[in-house]
């Protein structure tokens, strides 16, 4: 039998591209010795297809200044009109640097120090001055966070949008049976304490804080009886938080027009009328108070084998309940559609929330989420404008995670993609920016990655930019690559995008000027990602420095090439990198030879990236 | 003879070769455009006018499915229903791996060849299915079911090398390269370069060349998206040493690799490379001769020109590399017109960006370009600030970028 494996290795093989390496020359070859400019265009001619360089043609993007849409005219340094543009003027080398010898600047020469001139800025350098970010983009509310995410949206579009899979036919309290179900006869008013509705609504309408409830008239009747009766069945200590449940239930269902359609008469008594809600709550609740009771007696034998016997069972008969409870309701809230074969069908098991309370602390899912506990995507839609507005009122970074976590799940369970999920994780992801939380921001951005991907509206631009950006700062090379090639043109004209592109190109062709005046105009957030390798790239700029410049170079000039905004930043950052600075004249410098050791031994504790909470 | 006694006369056909372990004729008559097939399937159309014999019949074993599975591939193809032809082809590749776990290195090649058809169909059926609408996953599909015959080569535990599965296991391994790249799945392709470093094979260079060749192509392709510039340049080198003489496409992919990483090292296409590779010239030619030329305007018009098909291709950040060579080029220019001066002042430069035609670029920007360039080592002196002036070394200001690039390594 032959062997196919080993007749490869034969003769046959070997290609014809042997001699390679004549492929290539060296750059020099053409720089040998001076060749004349009509000689090279010569040259340039016998190469068909060549075309000689266009000198009228407009430079690209990148070779431009990155300029902000609002931007006044810049003043040149000095007097351009000097120059001769070479395809108008004869091209050969001797008249060209005729031309050149006349060029004189107008207003500084290359001596002059650069804080010499006469308005304190660095107009003799073309550098505009520095614009620094406001301290908080997010937080001015007004301007910013209500400008760039939220939308107000009007019920109706909302309604049709907010579940895309079954809008139509879902309802949205599932656990609320509609009135077609059952309709049950209402409790006889004699045994109820009466109450009049008119009044009752005003009650409820003091203490409401958005003030929305409007007078009784457009209540339907079932409704009335349902207020009436949730007050009879509760307690005097119970009032308060019954009010404010009503309140919700009621403000959240006009809002979504369910007004009229819910039947009141079926629908449970909120939670405030009967602490039992759960069963099996009531037990452990009496049980808790007893051991409470005696809690001083008990608490020397805490530990006692007895007590642990207790403790176990006790927990056993809860988590038994708790878990019939959750099975139970989530029978209530499936829809009546079948399981087809083993497909599971998500549109089955996709439960609703009934939670009604704005607020919520994340905890992670161990087990099916409880519908009881989810919040539906009204509900949601105030938590966000309440976290809004914490968020500018006292910017607590930890309760404002944890509350959008919690949001983020609940729209996850309830499998709510649309606008508002977008607006959600565009927030969250910018509020971590803003805190430098590159974990949660990760996580955000990889989310909104997938939903802009189904097409939904939302800031895709910004968000591009921003991606753009975190793969700089990972210095992942190849997903660099993989992002510009999902790119389209239309993306690229983005002046955001541009900006980040701006950047990537500073970056790949080691120009630390360009990339420190991007820096320093960043749009949007992008200047809040950027700090985070700002410190990285200023080393890398002065180790290059310190290569370059000899004998000394001034501490103002080293400032404002590194975009520090003051000197003493500058002198901070020098002295972390354990950087001497010399003050001997009236200007501070540095030795720049032997700041170069420093340099690099701080380069080196960039070489690996600590990357944080790295989803894929 | 019927239809059917037919069919049953090619199942024996397929057991004789199987336990006859022969490789060549076994490999050859499970591709579904065989000659054999052709024969058998006119001589069933011939005796019966339809298929039923095909749709009827059940195979016993592994073999017998195999074959049954095959004709019914073939008919499906023939039909031009590729999605069911799919279906068939991995009904009868599943068969195959069933006997190809007591099979020893005569049963690769038989499994090359299913795969092979295996990968066409996948392509296929999924553009039958996009066209229509449908989702399209077959590919993904094909490509665990040929990573599982690639598992089942790799880690044979045959201990007599000679006939160990073994020796399949680069080309599967080239086959699923080209698989996962189309899907853009450049990790899998990672974990599975370092699952065949971790794996107990025979040294490369033992495996036929033409199985060498593909995967140093792949490998050197991946070391080349990470910017691994070195270790793709001798993958690359090698690939293109040892390419099969015919082979033009394949030359001109692996030149589109490597001509950016000799670039970056200062050598530059010559035109007896230009000229014999059409693709090459009009991908890099232009930006060549505007780097040496020192022509920054060109070089960026170009690339701004080229970048959608740089991009496509993955060269584009490697190709910008290239612009500092641009840069340092027009400095020599402008250096030369300067009179060999040793100072060269930093507005004689901006001037000479502004006859390049680079625009009013800022003293701060040209300070900051000439002390990358010094950083780099393309340029030999210091930049003083103070005096506005780079001073140049009085011997070799502009050493050459070999060896330049040599030196730093």
């Amino acid at each position: 039998m032959t062997d196919w494996w080993n007749q490869g290795q034969q003769a046959s093989h070997e290609g014809s591209d042997k001699d390679w390496a004549q492929y290539y020359q060296s750059v020099e070859a053409y720089h040998s010795q001076h060749i004349p400019l009509q000689q090279q265009q010569q040259q340039q001619a016998a190469y068909p297809g060549y075309q000689p360089t266009d000198y009228a043609a407009p430079a690209p993007w990148y070779n431009q200044p990155y300029v902000p849409p609002p931007q006044p005219p810049q003043q040149l340094p000095y007097d351009t009109r000097e120059y001769i543009h070479p395809t108008s003027g004869s091209s050969s080398i001797s008249s060209l640097s005729s031309h050149i010898k006349v060029i004189e600047p107008v207003a500084a020469g290359y001596n002059t120090p650069l804080n010499h001139s006469p308005n304190g800025q660095y107009a003799d350098y073309g550098m505009r001055p520095v614009a620094r970010r406001s301290p908080s983009v997010t937080r001015g509310v007004i301007k910013s966070v209500s400008e760039l995410s939220i939308h107000e949206r009007n019920g109706g579009l909302a309604d049709m949008e907010w579940r895309n899979s079954r809008a139509s036919q879902a309802p949205l309290y599932s656990t609320v049976k509609l009135s077609k179900i059952s309709k049950k006869k209402p409790v006889a008013n004699g045994v109820l304490p009466l109450v009049k509705a008119s009044s009752l609504a005003k009650m409820v309408g003091g203490t409401k804080p958005t003030g929305s409830v409007v007078e009784a008239p457009d209540w339907p009747p079932s409704l009335k009886r349902f207020v009436e009766r949730s007050y009879a069945a509760c307690t005097d200590k119970q009032r308060f938080s019954l009010e404010k449940q009503l309140n919700q239930i009621i403000s959240a269902t006009r809002a979504n027009k369910k007004l009229n359609i819910i039947d009141w008469d079926a629908r449970p008594l909120p939670k405030a009328c009967n602490p039992v809600v759960r069963p099996g709550k009531g037990v452990s609740h009496l049980k808790r108070t007893s051991v409470c009771a005696n809690f001083d007696a008990s608490i020397n034998d805490f530990g006692s084998e007895e007590r642990k016997e207790q403790r176990l069972q006790r927990f056993r008969k809860e988590a038994e309940e708790v878990k019939q409870a959750a099975h139970a309701s989530r029978l209530a809230t499936m829809a009546p559609v079948p399981h087809t074969g083993d497909v599971l069908n998500w549109d089955a098991d996709t439960i609703v929330g009934t939670c009604t309370k704005l607020e919520k602390s994340y905890l992670r899912l161990t087990s099916a989420p409880d519908p009881a506990a989810v919040r539906p995507l009204p509900i949601l839609r105030q938590t966000l404008d309440l976290l809004k507005r914490r968020w500018v009122e006292d910017s607590d970074y930890t309760y404002i995670c944890d509350q959008l976590k919690s949001m983020r799940q609940d729209l996850t369970v309830q499998r709510i993609t649309n606008g508002f999920t977008v607006e959600v994780y565009e927030q969250h992801a910018r509020i971590a920016l803003e805190t430098n939380d590159l974990g949660e921001y990760n996580q955000c951005q990889t989310q909104l990655k997938q939903l802009y991907a189904l097409g939904l509206p939302g800031h895709t631009m910004e968000f591009l930019a921003y991606r753009i950006l975190y793969f700089l700062y990972t210095r992942n090379k190849s997903d660099i690559n993989m992002a510009l090639a999902a790119m389209s043109p239309t993306d690229k004209q983005d002046h955001v995008v541009q900006h980040a592109l701006g950047v990537r190109h500073a970056l790949a062709t080691g120009n630390y000027f360009r990339y420190f005046q991007l820096y320093a105009n960043a749009p949007n957030m992008g200047g809040y990602l950027m700090d985070n390798f700002a410190d990285r790239e200023r080393c890398s700029a002065l180790q290059k420095m310190c290569r370059a410049y000899r004998p000394r170079l001034g501490l103002e000039f080293i400032a404002q090439s590194l975009a520090f905004d003051t000197t003493e930043e500058c002198t901070k950052f020098l002295a972390e990198l354990k950087i001497p600075v010399l003050v001997d004249g009236q200007q501070p410098t540095v030795d720049m030879k032997a700041a170069l050791p420093c340099a690099v031994a701080a380069m080196q504790k960039y070489e690996k990236v600590d990357i944080k909470g790295q989803i894929y | 003879m019927s239809g059917a006694d037919r069919l049953s006369q090619a199942a024996f056909k397929f057991k004789a070769l199987h336990n006859a372990k022969n490789s060549a004729e076994f490999a050859q008559i499970v591709k579904i455009d065989s000659q054999y097939t052709t024969t058998v399937l006119r001589d069933v159309w011939n005796a019966d006018g339809n298929w039923n014999a095909l749709l009827t019949q059940q195979g016993t074993t592994a073999i017998g499915e195999l074959s049954l599975m095959h004709f019914r591939t073939s008919v499906e193809f023939c039909q031009g229903n590729f999605v069911e032809a799919y279906t068939c082809q991995l009904s009868s590749y599943q068969a195959f791996l069933r006997a190809f776990s007591n099979m020893d290195r005569w049963g690769v090649h038989p499994l090359l060849a299913m795969c092979k058809d295996l990968y066409l169909l996948a392509c296929r059926a999924d553009y039958q299915l996009t066209s229509t609408g449908q989702p399209a996953s077959k590919l993904e599909e094909a490509t665990r079911a040929i990573n599982q015959g690639f598992s089942m080569c790799m880690t044979d535990r045959e201990p007599l090398l000679n006939i160990s599965r073994k020796w399949g296991t680069y080309h599967l391994a080239n086959l699923l390269f080209a698989l996962y790249l189309r899907q853009k799945a450049f990790n899998m392709c990672n974990s599975m370069i370092r699952a065949i470093k971790t794996s107990e094979l025979p040294s490369l260079d033992q495996f036929p060349m033409g199985d060498q060749v593909t995967f140093r192509y792949y490998r050197g392709l991946l070391a080349f998206q990470g910017e691994q510039l070195a270790a793709a340049k001798r993958d690359m080198v090698f690939a293109l040493e040892h390419c099969h003489r015919d082979a033009y496409r394949n030359r001109t992919r692996i030149l589109m690799r490597l001509t950016p990483i000799m670039m970056i090292e200062g050598s530059m296409p010559q035109s007896r490379l230009l000229r014999r590779y059409p693709p090459i010239n009009e991908l890099y030619g232009g930006l060549a001769r505007a780097a040496m030329l020192g022509d920054l305007c060109q070089f960026d018009a170009i690339m701004q020109d080229k970048e959608q098909l740089l991009v496509s291709l993955g060269t584009y950040t490697a190709v910008e590399h290239v612009r500092r060579i641009a840069v340092r080029q027009l400095l020599y220019k402008i250096y030369l017109i300067d009179g060999k001066s040793s100072r060269l002042s930093f507005q004689r430069v901006r001037a000479g960006f502004w006859i390049a035609g680079l625009g009013d670029v800022s003293v701060l920007e040209i300070e900051s370009i000439l002390a990358d360039m010094v950083s780099v080592g393309f340029i030999k002196g210091y930049l003083s600030h103070e005096h506005g002036v780079a001073v140049l070394s009085k011997q070799q200001p502009f050493p050459p970028i070999k060896s330049v690039l040599a030196a730093s390594k």
